[in-house]
């Protein structure tokens, strides 16, 4: 963890009119797990298209791995695009063989390590096939390949986990851990949130092209979890919102999670709803990043 | 980085079937046009004509069908005429009664030749069939012929005589060529070769544009020009391309160009088509492919524009569509060319840029220009090679990230002005 992995400070891009990246000023820690979480059109994209040096910021500085951006020796990091693709009529070997060698490997070493991936995911089969026929989740991992197969330092995946099936998921999981149990940096964007828990060490909000918030998992959680309760309830419960231990409700579904104000005891909270509702679970609990997400987007 | 851009371009064009037909056929083609008249004189329709001669002068009948010694290529008699002699009142019946069987089909041609022919010079030609001029041709200028030797005869002057005395006079067309000798030209060969170079620059010179501009709108649509984005720069990437698949078609203009060679080196030993008075000098080779690579050069970066302001087929398609229309010009107006290889119009046309390379084609193959010229059309042309290269690449830099609505002209211009 000496140096950061990605520094942006102060970056700012705008596309006319609109600004697409409003003063972001992000750490990305080597050898993480971080996430870039945000609304749809939030500004993830174009900031991460900045880390890349596909578009360059109109104000402020990025470094990347310790260079600045301009510097930056591309064969040290793999990137995934949001919106995948291939070239359709390609073979998968050469295809694979082609994005390791732009990466400055040689011929015959990109060849080798793509059979050896296509091995591992299970898709030997299909070197000498053309991309398009193979099926989608296959070109997925196709592409998981093309991302990593010249063992770059920092990888950054652009939604990554948008339209996996369960199986890919867990592909797309495994090599991400994989990259971090080695020491390098994995950078992605998303708005799954389940995989922001499970998954990363870091992570940054950006809503409207400004960073909300940053920094660690818990250390997010605990700025901005001020503790809560989880309910499940038989009744009536609309009560709840009005006592005064309650700060903000979230109604689930089949479950509520209820936020209490500063120094309030989820005891008040048990004792109040106790002879009013049936209470079929009740738990304390910090708020889940999604409820953060929610409550810190809606806020701005 | 731009190593493998170009690689990747050029293994997968050379591999794709269209390629490796394209490259094939255009020779056979080529050598089809050139050596089909050869080939045709052999398979020429053999029909043999039933011909009646009615005859009232009692005198031309027979000397006409003595005449009549054309022969088709099996070598069988091309008329199998037979003499009715009918002098006097008796030619009328006889006439009606021949072409009763030109009706009923037992006689394809009756040739009716009256007393008056010696005054008047007119004579009967009566068939179902009117549209065969050789036919017509070989029997007036035989009849023609007997006539006038009968003629003459009455007068007492000698035939032979007049006809040495009035032998007409011909221009023969001939032009100073390479090798410095001096050739017998013909006009209908000398336009078919020129419009044959022209039609392959052109035909090449859109094929490749579109080809380069449909695959920059696949990396475009398939998000792969993002990955490649962050590996190299866009003009290491455009750069890439342009050459990948430039040697692509210069591979396919070398197979031509060879084919070609053989070819008419072929034709002209043979002696037996066309080609024999056909004269490419080895130089015009040479041009042909060297204006491909400028014209390529020019029309490719022009088309790559395309490619990359587009986001879908639709859209290409028309901005294509318009990209080559100022390819049209050199084709409607080689006519003129052809005539007036030096003239004004040529010349002009010659200049401009995106027309140099076909008009300069057809210039070079009918009579060499003069070579300053060629040199300042040569120099114009990499002017704006240059130019459209830088302006592609800056358009190019911001059009491959932007997707959605096909961009206004202004919107483009503001991109290469961002870009800069």
């Amino acid at each position: 963890m000496a140096t950061a992995a990605i520094e942006v400070s102060g970056v700012v891009k705008r596309f006319g009119d609109t600004t697409a990246v409003d003063g972001v000023s992000l750490t990305v820690p080597q050898g993480s797990i971080y996430g870039l979480l945000g609304p749809n059109g939030a500004g993830k994209t174009t900031a991460i298209r900045m880390m890349l040096q596909i578009m360059l910021p109109d104000e402020g500085t990025i470094r990347v791995l310790g260079e600045p951006v301009e510097r930056l020796r591309t064969d040290r990091i793999g990137y995934l695009p949001e919106e995948r693709g291939l070239y359709k009529k390609m073979r998968v070997g050469d295809l694979l063989t082609f994005f390791g060698e732009i990466k400055g490997l040689r011929r015959g070493d990109a060849r080798e390590r793509a059979l050896a991936w296509l091995g591992r995911l299970g898709l030997a089969e299909t070197a000498a096939k053309k991309t398009e026929e193979l099926s989608k989740g296959m070109q997925q991992k196709v592409q998981f390949i093309a991302t990593v197969i010249h063992e770059p330092d920092l990888i950054i995946l652009d939604e990554p986990f948008s339209g996996l099936d369960p199986v890919n998921t867990n592909v797309l999981k495994d090599i991400i851990l994989e990259y971090r149990r080695r020491g390098h940096t994995v950078v992605f964007s998303t708005h799954m949130m389940e995989q922001v828990e499970k998954l990363c060490e870091h992570i940054c909000l950006i809503d409207r092209g400004r960073v909300v918030v940053e920094g660690t998992l818990p250390s997010v959680k605990a700025r901005h979890g001020r503790g809560g309760v989880s309910l499940r309830f038989e009744g009536d419960g609309s009560f709840l919102r009005d006592l005064p231990a309650v700060e903000s409700l979230m109604d689930h579904g089949n479950e509520v999670f209820v936020r209490l104000r500063d120094g309030a005891r989820p005891e008040a909270l048990l004792d109040a709803a106790r002879g009013r509702v049936t209470i079929r679970k009740f738990e304390v609990a910090e708020p889940s990043i999604h409820d953060i997400f929610l409550e810190l987007v809606s806020k701005g | 980085m731009t190593v493998h851009i170009i690689r990747r371009e050029y293994v997968e064009i050379v591999r794709r079937k269209s390629f490796v037909i394209g490259t094939a056929v255009a020779p056979v083609l080529m050598a089809a046009f050139f050596l089909a008249p050869v080939l045709l004189s052999f398979f020429v329709p053999t029909q043999q004509f039933l011909m009646a001669v009615v005859d009232q002068t009692g005198e031309v009948g027979a000397a006409f069908v003595a005449a009549l010694d054309d022969t088709l290529s099996d070598g069988r008699a091309k008329y199998v005429a037979t003499l009715v002699p009918a002098t006097g009142a008796r030619f009328e019946g006889a006439r009606d009664g021949a072409v009763a069987g030109v009706r009923a089909g037992s006689l394809d041609i009756v040739v009716a030749v009256p007393e008056t022919v010696f005054e008047d010079g007119r004579a009967g030609y009566i068939t179902k069939e009117v549209r065969n001029f050789q036919i017509l041709d070989d029997l007036e200028s035989d009849l023609t012929d007997i006539v006038m030797r009968r003629r003459l005869a009455r007068e007492g002057v000698d035939y032979e005589r007049v006809a040495s005395l009035t032998t007409p006079v011909r221009l023969e067309m001939s032009q100073i060529t390479s090798k410095g000798g001096v050739e017998k030209k013909d006009f209908l060969t000398e336009w078919a070769v020129v419009f044959v170079f022209v039609m392959i620059l052109y035909a090449s010179l859109l094929t490749w544009g579109v080809t380069i501009s449909r695959g920059i709108l696949e990396e475009k649509s398939s998000r792969v020009i993002e990955v490649l984005l962050s590996s190299m720069r866009p003009r290491q990437l455009l750069f890439g391309k342009l050459i990948g698949i430039g040697l692509a078609g210069l591979t396919q203009f070398a197979v031509w160009s060879l084919a070609g060679i053989a070819i008419t080196g072929m034709g002209g030993a043979m002696a037996l088509s066309v080609m024999a008075s056909v004269d490419i000098p080895p130089a015009v080779w040479l041009y042909f492919v060297g204006f491909f690579v400028l014209g390529f050069l020019l029309y490719a970066s022009i088309f790559s524009v395309v490619g990359s302001i587009c986001s879908n087929e639709q859209d290409a398609q028309q901005l294509q569509g318009i990209v080559t229309l100022p390819m049209i010009i050199p084709l409607l107006t080689l006519m003129l060319i052809i005539q007036n290889p030096n003239g004004p119009i040529a010349v002009v046309l010659s200049f401009i840029p995106l027309f140099t390379p076909m008009i300069m084609m057809a210039r070079v193959v009918i009579v060499p220009p003069p070579l300053w010229q060629v040199l300042l059309s040569l120099a114009l042309l990499a002017v704006s090679i240059h130019l459209a290269v830088s302006f592609s690449s800056r358009v190019f830099r911001v059009g491959i990230l932007m997707y959605g609505k096909r961009p206004s002209l202004r919107e483009v211009i503001r991109w290469y002005r961002l870009a800069g």
